[in-house]
């Protein structure tokens, strides 16, 4: 593969093949990074689509295939695979409802409605209208997680933020103060289709809805800074203002009320805004998407940050975020198209490592693959997985009588205990990894306290202990320094050691001879802490 | 960089006015004493036994002649020219769940934003003092960790790392069976594994990693500075062996090691009921470590360079109610000073007779935050904050600091 890319378009028809002409575009005849090595890519890839590391095996047949198309055959079957919905429900919870567990909607049954929605062929406008319109009926019941208590302030706020790059927090209480086309008034225009909505319980069935009151008048506003009053019925940032149809006394509902649920008015806005949101002419929505979709891939979006989608803060490739955003209209939001085509590019393959001779490069040029720090449950599988103690933590079991674990506890050092259940174990990686809930997990943040914990935590003292089948234990009964070596590049890194990384892992059991099985132990806890680990690169 | 900086502190009338200021801001610290639930005013710093309002309890005589304490305050008595006391503190809000958030964030005006707790606005505005050492620490009772909240809009790394019951959390120890060789031979590992990762890469997320590595194997090296266990036997009788006693030598302990500012937590001053009897058994507990602090301070020289602040979320009300008891009281209580551009004897405040209302106008949260920031050296008018694209005051734009206090 040429290093060294001239200005000459491609020629070549699918939508990899033109993000590549675009990035290319943008930086001209400079050199990029060569395509990654078979075992990053599938590490990666992994990774982006299932949440872990690949297992040895996986790395040893991927590295033995000599077919042409391997890496396109290896997309094909992870995206089809049910890893691909629980990871993606996983990546999605955290980017729509940010952690928060609110609303009368368990977290397992929106999972369980996020998973189906990402078997087979999710449709992402599809996804997002549901999110908005959900009322508590039918298939979709468990969509109205993503409007919580139904606050009407978070709802616009989170609204225009995750789904049109618009953070609007500042424009309740005035327009923007640096950026001139940000509105008070867009706020408004979005807080008219939303104000509406309230939960309700329906006394039979004792459920909660989300439901519609009467909208019959335009929301007013004011600056805080000039005191200026104004209207506004409900509108869509770049939209026209919806006019509020005036019903005589009488006429103005659907459904009388019912069993505790008020009437259902024939003016619904929310139901409005769910389809002219996400309609194929809402070219907010759909750069929105593709940059979201693009920064869960790519480590950063094309606009970035997230939610500040506008002239101040240009994206890094106009032209390529438009013709994304196109080409997922007109391809009807086909979410596993869009991956696979961003995947397929060779932007999405390139290596980590920087271009030979160049010492830095821009991260936005994408001339070189950005590392992305391992999510919290990644990390955690990642971590199961290389130390060989996935069977252990599946066959944790709760005792039916026991005691309510003591988390708090086991951060202080009063509660010395093991955690007794993966789902403990998720949560006590989720407090120590993850962002604070109600806020954006997208830029990468290390902390003190993360290190303290992948150092010295007890989960990692424990697993790294020798146990009949788990890492440790299978090095500790192998011979040869070289075998040894090999294994653990491949549990933990996934991938074979360099000569010189089999020389030093030799060199360092060679001097600690008498105690073996704790040298083994050091040396994977050092591959578990390295950044080459805990970022996916 | 920092270390270079602080090396060249000897000099500092060499230099240009505005670096050697910069050198003297590096050395400000802080120490907030938290009493949480509020004490009362009238059985501490503003005893006034002859009006209607007052409990069973004497005042004694200052240090500074004509200014009385309570009785149950003998040793900041006796330490009263050193310190400043606001009396005439009226800030509105008698909620605690608002109070206290209100009183520790400074507030300026409704934004619709969350303000950093005032650790984490120091910790943001003047950095590390110590670059090996978290910036904001919080000696408190109950669970510990690292507190993110407490910084509010600011990045979550400006927030807290919280000793609850005064220890570290347990991570900052080596597990057991690691030796110190051990643990030393393991990271020599993972430098070398990072080492080879990090050659051709861009390297500032990489960098960032390796640093809170760095940074935790610091906490980790001197962790027994974080542990309440380690303090001296001698110091701790006579700071007190209660909680609030041991938590502030803790403090003085991580002060001298240089960390920015320590927040320190006392609970259960709500006195609504049985006032005196809480009162009696409270108020010597905060008297007793806030004095030995102040002498401590004052004897080492670092005084002059360390606030301490010691106050609640609002005073207690004159009126004692059914119970025996004071309820929540913001127009008109007290709070205390020392150290670092704060005058020291200044009791200062003109309230009625009876010590109910403030006469005149009194100080409020703002006043109160300009007046930190600016003994800090930080320019509480002019300096901002950035957050989404907008700047805002670090303190409200409508107050000044309370000069009556400043040097």
């Amino acid at each position: 593969m040429s290093l060294v890319w001239g200005f000459s378009l491609s020629g070549q028809e699918g939508l990899h093949n033109r993000i590549d002409d675009l990035i290319r575009f943008k930086v001209g005849d400079v050199p990029f990074s060569k395509t990654a090595d078979d075992a990053s890519f599938l590490r990666r890839v992994t990774l982006d689509l299932t949440g872990n590391i690949p297992t040895p095996d996986e790395v040893i047949t991927f590295l033995a295939d000599k077919s042409a198309g391997k890496r396109t055959k290896l997309l094909n079957r992870l995206i089809s695979g049910e890893s691909f919905a629980a990871h993606w429900t996983e990546r999605l919870n955290v980017m729509f409802l940010e952690r928060l567990d609110e609303g009368k909607v368990t977290q397992e049954e929106w999972d369980n409605f996020m998973k189906e929605t990402l078997r087979g062929k999710p449709l992402w406008d599809d996804m997002i209208r549901q999110m908005i319109e959900a009322n508590g009926q039918g298939a979709s019941r468990a969509a109205m997680k993503f409007l919580g208590k139904a606050d009407h302030h978070a709802m616009t706020e989170d609204i225009a933020r995750l789904l049109l790059g618009m953070d609007l927090t500042c424009a309740k209480c005035h327009d923007h103060p640096s950026v001139k086309e940000w509105k008070q008034a867009h706020y408004w225009g979005l807080f008219a289709y939303l104000n509406q909505t309230k939960q309700a319980t329906a006394k039979k069935e004792n459920k909660v809805y989300l439901v519609e009151g009467l909208s019959s008048k335009k929301v007013d506003f004011e600056s805080v800074f000039d005191l200026v009053k104004m209207s506004t019925g409900p509108k869509l940032p770049a939209g026209e203002e919806v006019v509020i149809p005036q019903y005589e006394k009488g006429e103005e509902y659907d459904k009388p009320a019912a069993d505790g649920l008020p009437a259902v008015p024939k003016f619904r806005p929310r139901e409005l805004l769910a389809t002219d949101l996400t309609s194929k002419d809402n070219e907010l929505f759909a750069r929105n998407s593709v940059n979201r979709i693009w920064f869960l891939l790519m480590g950063r979006g094309l606009s970035h940050p997230l939610d500040e989608m506008h002239s101040k803060n240009p994206p890094s490739h106009p032209k390529l975020l438009d013709l994304l955003a196109r080409e997922f209209v007109s391809h009807g939001f086909d979410l596993k198209w869009l991956i696979r085509e961003i995947m397929m590019s060779e932007v999405y393959q390139r290596s980590s490592r920087l271009p030979n001779g160049v010492p830095k490069v821009e991260p936005d040029s994408y001339r070189v693959s950005l590392p992305k720090g391992l999510t919290p449950e990644q990390l955690l599988r990642a971590v199961l997985r290389a130390t060989g103690n996935v069977e252990w933590a599946k066959a944790l079991e709760v005792e039916p009588d026991a005691e309510k674990f003591d988390r708090k506890g086991y951060f202080t050092g009063s509660n010395v205990e093991l955690p007794p259940s993966l789902g403990e174990i998720e949560s006590i990686f989720i407090q120590t990894f993850a962002h604070p809930p109600g806020t954006a997990e997208v830029d990468f943040s290390p902390g003190v306290n993360k290190s303290l914990f992948l150092m010295n935590d007890r989960l990692i003292q424990h697993w790294l202990k020798p146990r009949t089948g788990n890492l440790i234990d299978r090095l500790s009964k192998m011979d040869a320094p070289d075998s040894m070596a090999k294994e653990m590049y491949l549990a933990v890194l996934s991938r074979l050691p360099e000569k010189e990384e089999a020389i030093w892992i030799t060199d360092y059991l060679a001097r600690n001879e008498p105690r073996r099985t704790a040298a083994l132990a050091d040396l994977a806890w050092a591959l578990l802490n390295s950044a080459e680990f805990t970022f996916n690169h | 960089m920092l270390g270079a900086l602080g090396g060249l502190a000897g000099f500092g009338s060499l230099l240009h006015p505005s670096i050697a200021k910069q050198i003297k801001e590096k050395k400000k610290q802080v120490c907030l004493i938290w009493l949480d639930g509020g004490i009362s005013q009238y059985e501490s710093w503003h005893p006034l036994p002859e009006s209607k309002f007052a409990g069973p309890f004497r005042s004694i005589k200052t240090s500074i002649p004509g200014i009385h304490f309570s009785e149950l305050m003998p040793n900041t008595a006796k330490i009263a020219h050193k310190i400043s006391v606001i009396r005439t503190m009226a800030t509105k809000d008698p909620n605690h769940s608002t109070g206290v958030p209100r009183m520790q964030r400074g507030d300026p005006l409704d934004r619709g934003v969350d303000y950093p707790y005032l650790g984490s606005a120091v910790a943001k505005l003047l950095g590390p003092a110590d670059p090996e050492l978290p910036p904001y620490v919080w000696i408190k009772p109950g669970n510990g960790g690292f507190i993110h909240r407490e910084a509010g809009f600011l990045d979550a790394r400006y927030g807290a790392l919280a000793l609850g019951d005064g220890r570290p959390p347990v991570h900052i120890h080596r597990p057991d069976g690691v030796t110190a060789e051990l643990d030393a031979a393991r990271n020599a590992l993972r430098q070398k594994a990072n080492e080879r990762f990090r050659a051709y890469r861009n390297t500032s997320d990489i960098d960032a990693y390796e640093t809170s590595y760095d940074m935790a194997r610091q906490l980790m090296a001197r962790k027994d500075i974080f542990d309440d266990e380690k303090l001296d036997p001698k110091d701790r009788e006579r700071y007190g062996t209660h909680p609030l006693g041991r938590h502030v030598l803790q403090a003085r302990q991580l002060l001298e090691a240089g960390v920015r500012f320590v927040k320190v937590n006392s609970y259960h001053w709500d006195t609504h009921g049985d006032n005196f009897n809480m009162s009696q058994r409270l108020v010597p507990q905060a008297d007793q470590p806030f004095a030995a602090l102040i002498n401590d301070l004052d004897d080492r020289g670092m005084l002059d360079d360390t606030l301490v602040v010691m106050m609640s979320e609002f005073g207690r009300t004159p009126l004692i109610n059914s119970r025996l008891g004071r309820d929540h009281w913001p127009d008109c209580w007290s709070i205390a000073l020392a150290g670092c551009g704060i005058k020291r004897g200044a009791i200062i405040g003109d309230t009625t007779k009876d010590g109910a209302f403030v006469n005149g106008e009194g100080y409020d949260v703002g006043h109160l935050f300009h007046t930190i920031f600016s003994v800090l050296g930080i320019q509480s008018h002019r300096q901002k904050y950035r957050h989404k694209g907008q700047k805002l005051a670090i303190a409200h734009d409508d107050c000044e600091p309370i000069k009556e206090v400043m040097l």
